[in-house]
């Protein structure tokens, strides 16, 4: 390179095609797959918004990340509104840290966008789980303010629903799969949107996606 | 050589209720036979004075703030300003309705003279709101005797309080009027022409009870105080000028409150978890609320958010004439230890965090989670309180869903079957209530955990998420 371009370079004047700046630091979600997709795994601060029906996944999808938020930072882990009472059992498989979790029960949807703003300033928060909380631009940037001052992550799981796109560093949408999920990056901060693949979970949840030829148990219809 | 100092507070009532912030009014206390007995400095500029009828005190000054005396409350006053000069003085007796007894002698080598003492008293008297008059003396009723004259004589010199003693007039002394009266039949009129008296003439013409107080004042007889120690815990309570009916508005009073209850709690390096705040409303029943700092606060500004949070949630019925703050356990304060070199993101700790989502949320929408050792689904998982420690009793069971619904749901779709069956049975072998759990995929691909009962009926237990 002659000395020119290098001045130029410095001087930060010069954009390098294939220089990818990330624009957020990423934490390995646990499936190298998916990792390659988006390009080193799920932002460790900021909004992901994963547009999903519950039920299909999209918590076994999260685990390996939010685990290795928990311990990474031995910050809290909060889940707001669950739909259910979530169960001890899977989460300790699953190598969360039941102390360093607070479940919020809010009776309403101010209360809950309330108490994830405090969660996410207060800076002893890892990750916030959100579910189904119906979420206007203002707010989810007033959000996203507050996840990067407390230096967490919130994740929005909600229905999909073809609003507009809000200012997330992360944007995802899930369909189930016989073989595990069907993923789709809408909005990649720093990237382009990839095209849907499909996430193979057979080996990491056996139990839920019995391999096709080992047709162990008789296939069977209740109702 | 024994000292005592006597602190009299004139109007110690009038005083309390005075609010520092407004534009003060003149005040005046009122007993059952409608006499004035205190006031303020405003109603005495406006010719006010004690002892004076309620008629007269009227048409003196026509906006003349008129307060029922509370012996109660001037009591608590009393015992509170004790608990504040505790902090100087060692030896404190109350003297009710508005003096206190301190024990000097034992405290000067400390402040190393008089004067350092001096120094120290008043600035703890500076800062609180009430007018006082002072005076020392050998004995407690020399020292109250004197005090009441508002002669402001504090001295080691027993030359000075001796001929100021003997220039009393009996008035001023502890002793019965029926005694006063006798005594000025006989052309005594001042303490000195009945102390130079023989005690033996006096006693074969007067009842013990004279004896008895010549004999406290000279310091022959033992005159038993009784010294007040330290209270646990914290108790206040304000009374309102007016009546407030916004919640907004009661934050001020109630900052004034939590001020004081920081200067204890940093006196005594202290914590406290829990307060309880009294609202005492007009013709409507008291309103209690107990705020609560998981990890211990001392600081007013930080009590008053969480006060505040808990407060929003709530309308006030009736318009608020009192406040009462308690705190009943003290915690030593241990400091927190931080990380120095992991980035510190805020201000606000994981205990604090969860005080202010219960101050608003309700203590019941917060909670934690933990692993019961138990196999069936309903029980292995407890709702603790948040960030509590527990030890797990057992490993986790394997292939559990994320959610357990809170009530078993009749299957009403087909489902495909992947994995199962899992026999669970409730505790006792009771064997028709076992169930047989399967892991079944529905048409909209959500997993489900299905149980099927002894009787065939098959119900969705939980969703894989």
């Amino acid at each position: 390179m002659s000395a020119l371009l290098q001045q130029l370079a410095r001087r930060q004047l010069l954009w390098h095609g294939n220089s990818q700046q990330a624009a957020y630091q990423a934490v390995s979600s646990g499936y190298p797959q998916l990792d390659q997709q988006l390009a080193g795994g799920f932002p460790s601060t900021g909004l992901i918004d994963i547009q999903t029906n519950t039920g299909i996944g999209e918590l076994r999808l999260l685990l390996p990340y939010l685990q290795q938020q928990q311990q990474h930072s031995g910050r809290l882990l909060v889940f707001i509104s669950p739909p259910a009472q979530p169960c001890a059992d899977m989460l300790v498989t699953a190598g969360i840290v039941l102390s360093q979790l607070v479940i919020i029960t809010p009776k309403t949807a101010k209360e809950a966008l309330w108490a994830a703003e405090q969660c996410l300033q207060s800076g002893c928060c890892a990750s916030v789980l959100m579910w189904q909380v119906p979420l206007k631009l203002a707010l989810a940037r007033r959000l996203q303010l507050a996840a990067e001052q407390g230096g967490a992550s919130l994740v929005l799981l909600r229905r999909p629903a073809a609003s507009l796109s809000l200012p997330v560093n992360l944007s995802l949408e899930l369909t189930p799969h016989q073989h595990g999920l069907q993923l789709s990056v809408h909005k990649r901060k720093g990237g382009w949107p990839a095209a849907a693949f499909l996430l193979d979970m057979q080996q990491h949840w056996p139990a839920l996606y019995p391999a096709a030829d080992s047709a162990a148990l008789p296939q069977r219809k209740a109702g | 050589m024994a000292l005592y100092l006597y602190l009299h507070f004139p109007a110690l009532q009038c005083d309390s209720i005075t609010d520092p912030g407004q534009q003060a009014l003149p005040l005046a206390v009122v007993d059952a036979q409608h006499s004035i007995i205190q006031l303020n400095a405003q109603a005495a500029a406006q010719g006010v004075q004690l002892q004076m009828g309620l008629a007269t005190a009227a048409a003196l000054c026509h906006n003349l703030q008129l307060i029922p005396y509370q012996p109660q409350q001037q009591q608590a006053v009393l015992r509170s300003i004790a608990q504040q000069l505790y902090q100087v003085s060692a030896d404190i007796a109350l003297d009710g309705p508005d003096g206190l007894y301190l024990r000097l002698c034992n405290m000067l080598q400390l402040y190393q003279g008089l004067a350092g003492y001096r120094a120290a008293l008043m600035a703890a008297l500076a800062l609180l709101p009430y007018q006082y008059y002072y005076a020392s003396a050998a004995t407690p009723l020399a020292a109250k005797c004197l005090a009441l004259q508002r002669l402001n004589l504090l001295t080691q010199d027993s030359i000075d309080t001796e001929t100021a003693l003997k220039r009393s007039p009996l008035s001023f002394t502890e002793l019965e009027p029926d005694i006063q009266q006798q005594l000025q039949r006989l052309g005594i009129a001042s303490l000195g022409r009945l102390l130079a008296l023989s005690t033996t003439e006096l006693a074969r013409r007067f009842d013990n009870r004279l004896v008895s107080y010549l004999g406290r004042l000279r310091g022959e007889f033992f005159h038993a105080l009784e010294y007040i120690r330290p209270e646990p815990g914290f108790s206040r309570y304000l009374e309102l000028l007016y009546d407030i009916s916004d919640m907004a508005v009661l934050s001020a009073p109630l900052s004034r409150l939590l001020q004081q209850l920081q200067q204890q709690l940093q006196r005594n390096n202290a914590l406290c978890h829990q307060l309880t705040l009294r609202l005492y409303c007009r013709d409507s029943e008291t309103q209690n609320y107990s705020v609560g700092s998981a990890q211990g606060e001392y600081r007013a500004a930080n009590w008053l958010k969480l006060c505040q949070l808990q407060l929003e949630n709530h309308r006030l019925t009736a318009p608020v004439y009192g406040l009462q703050l308690e705190a009943t356990h003290f915690m030593p304060q241990q400091a927190q230890s931080d990380d120095l070199f992991a980035p510190q993101q805020g201000n606000v700790s994981a205990l604090q965090l969860v005080s202010l989502l219960q101050a608003r949320l309700g203590s019941n929408a917060v909670s934690g989670l933990s692993l019961q050792n138990q196999h069936l689904p309903e029980q292995a998982s407890g709702r603790p309180l948040p960030l509590l420690q527990t030890k797990p009793l057992a490993g986790a069971l394997l292939q559990r869903p994320a959610f357990i619904l809170p009530q078993p749901r009749p299957l009403q779709e087909a489902v495909e079957i992947s994995s199962g069956p899992e026999r669970l049975c409730p505790d006792g072998w009771q064997l028709a209530a076992q169930r047989d759990y399967f892991i079944g995929r529905n048409g909209k691909g959500q997993w489900l955990w299905l149980y099927r009962t002894a009787q065939q009926q098959w119900f969705v237990h939980g969703l894989f998420s």
